[in-house]
């Protein structure tokens, strides 16, 4: 159909490091309970914490740009399938099958999210991720986001990309596509085996100030 | 180890580049970036903020802009420019009506300091539909050969098809990792 190929000639990567906990100086960390006192928490602050908070680093007002995430959508690069999409009900769904699906959220302000996947979806090598976001009527200079995957206490992954300046009333997409973390095969049967322990923070930034923190939970052994 | 070569070494680690895709509103921008992408093209509605792709190709790692081209949106483009290392310019080369607008556009950019060191490709696009102005063609109105700051480029393309869109691509990456990969 294309000239151009999603496999070999754009096999692709996310753009950001990815660090494991081992890599991390325990001088560089810092704890939950001291970014609670602080008033305004930066990027570097959060990549200094060792583990998944327990609670959120702001409350749902610190979004005074009314950033709003409208879609997250997840599709197998080698197969093209879209394996999992989530959107708003006012956002209509493409016509897919999806794999995946949402356990539970907490309806009140939308930052919690629980994932129910299948164990396959731990095998997948190349995958795209799509987030659909809106912006309100205030232009947003430097937004920032900050994801960091956790099994229990080891950080799977840091993802930390800048989308910079978006504009006021606007729509807009973020793709990235990345190869899957190499995890061990002792590992990814402890995933499965302990549903929703593999957790995430994700942390939004403009200007440098923390301004939105979501948490998600994932289970693998959807159909097991 | 000399110096030169701890300094290739420390670039080649980050080989990242970004590029930033403009032009008038329904140019095909985003199909463009769609089918580079692998994502089917048949449903594509008008950019009303920005579409961001992170794709790895040759061994960069490129980080793929594309804000919409309505006039609304245009006085934002600026805010974009900061870093860039490639533009491509894409033009509907069945739209003969606004080449004038188009080719104001493109010159008001190339003046843009921020914009200064970036490649510039530009997709003479839509090739597919009858009545499409050839490359040479739009050179002319465009009037590319007045623009001697920025290595330049014109090809032909569809995103429809995906005719010459990889080749656009490998132009612009190698011109790029020449100028800023390459210490000797």
């Amino acid at each position: 159909m294309i000239s151009v190929g999603t496999k070999s000639k754009m096999a692709s990567k996310r753009t950001t490091a990815t660090t494991s906990a081992a890599e991390h100086d325990v001088s560089e960390q810092i704890s939950e309970q001291i970014l609670h006192k602080k008033t305004t928490i930066s990027p570097e602050d959060v990549l200094k914490l060792p583990n998944i908070t327990k609670g959120y680093l702001c409350t749902p007002d610190a979004n005074v740009y009314n950033i709003d995430f409208i879609r997250f959508k997840i599709r197998d690069l080698d197969t093209g399938v879209v394996l999992f999409e989530i959107a708003k009900p006012s956002v209509i769904l493409d016509d897919n099958q999806t794999e995946g699906k949402v356990e539970e959220t907490d309806l009140n302000s939308g930052r919690f999210v629980r994932y129910q996947f299948t164990p396959k979806f731990l095998k997948l090598k190349l995958v795209g991720a799509t987030v659909e976001f809106t912006v309100g009527s205030k232009p947003v200079n430097k937004f920032r986001m900050i994801e960091r995957h956790y099994f229990r206490n080891k950080l799977l992954k840091t993802f930390d990309f800048e989308f910079g300046f978006c504009i006021p009333h606007s729509k807009n997409t973020c793709e990235h596509i990345y190869k899957f973390p190499n995890l061990d095969p002792e590992m990814i049967k402890e995933m499965i085996q302990n549903p929703f322990e593999t957790k995430s923070d994700s942390f939004y930034f403009v200007e440098d100030q923390l301004i939105m923190h979501n948490k998600a939970e994932y289970a693998y052994n959807g159909g097991v | 180890m000399g110096l030169m070569t701890v300094l290739k070494k420390m670039k080649q680690k980050e080989k990242e580049m970004r590029i930033l895709i403009l032009g008038l509103d329904n140019a095909g921008k985003t199909t463009i970036l769609k089918k580079y992408n692998g994502e089917p093209t048949n449903t594509i509605e008008p950019t009303l903020g920005f579409n961001i792709k992170t794709l790895e190709h040759k061994n960069f790692k490129l980080n793929v802009w594309d804000v919409g081209g309505q006039k609304s949106l245009r006085s934002y483009w600026r805010n974009y420019f900061e870093s860039t290392d490639g533009l491509i310019w894409v033009v509907d080369s069945a739209d003969k009506r606004r080449l004038s607008d188009c080719t104001a556009e493109l010159h008001s950019l190339i003046e843009e300091e921020r914009l200064a060191g970036a490649t510039l490709l530009i997709f003479a696009n839509k090739q597919d539909l009858p009545g499409a102005l050839s490359a040479e063609e739009i050179k002319e109105v465009l009037q590319l050969d007045r623009i001697k700051t920025h290595h330049w480029k014109i090809i032909h393309c569809s995103a429809y098809t995906g005719e010459n869109l990889l080749e656009g691509i490998n132009w612009m990456v190698s011109d790029i990792s020449a100028r800023i990969f390459t210490l000797d």
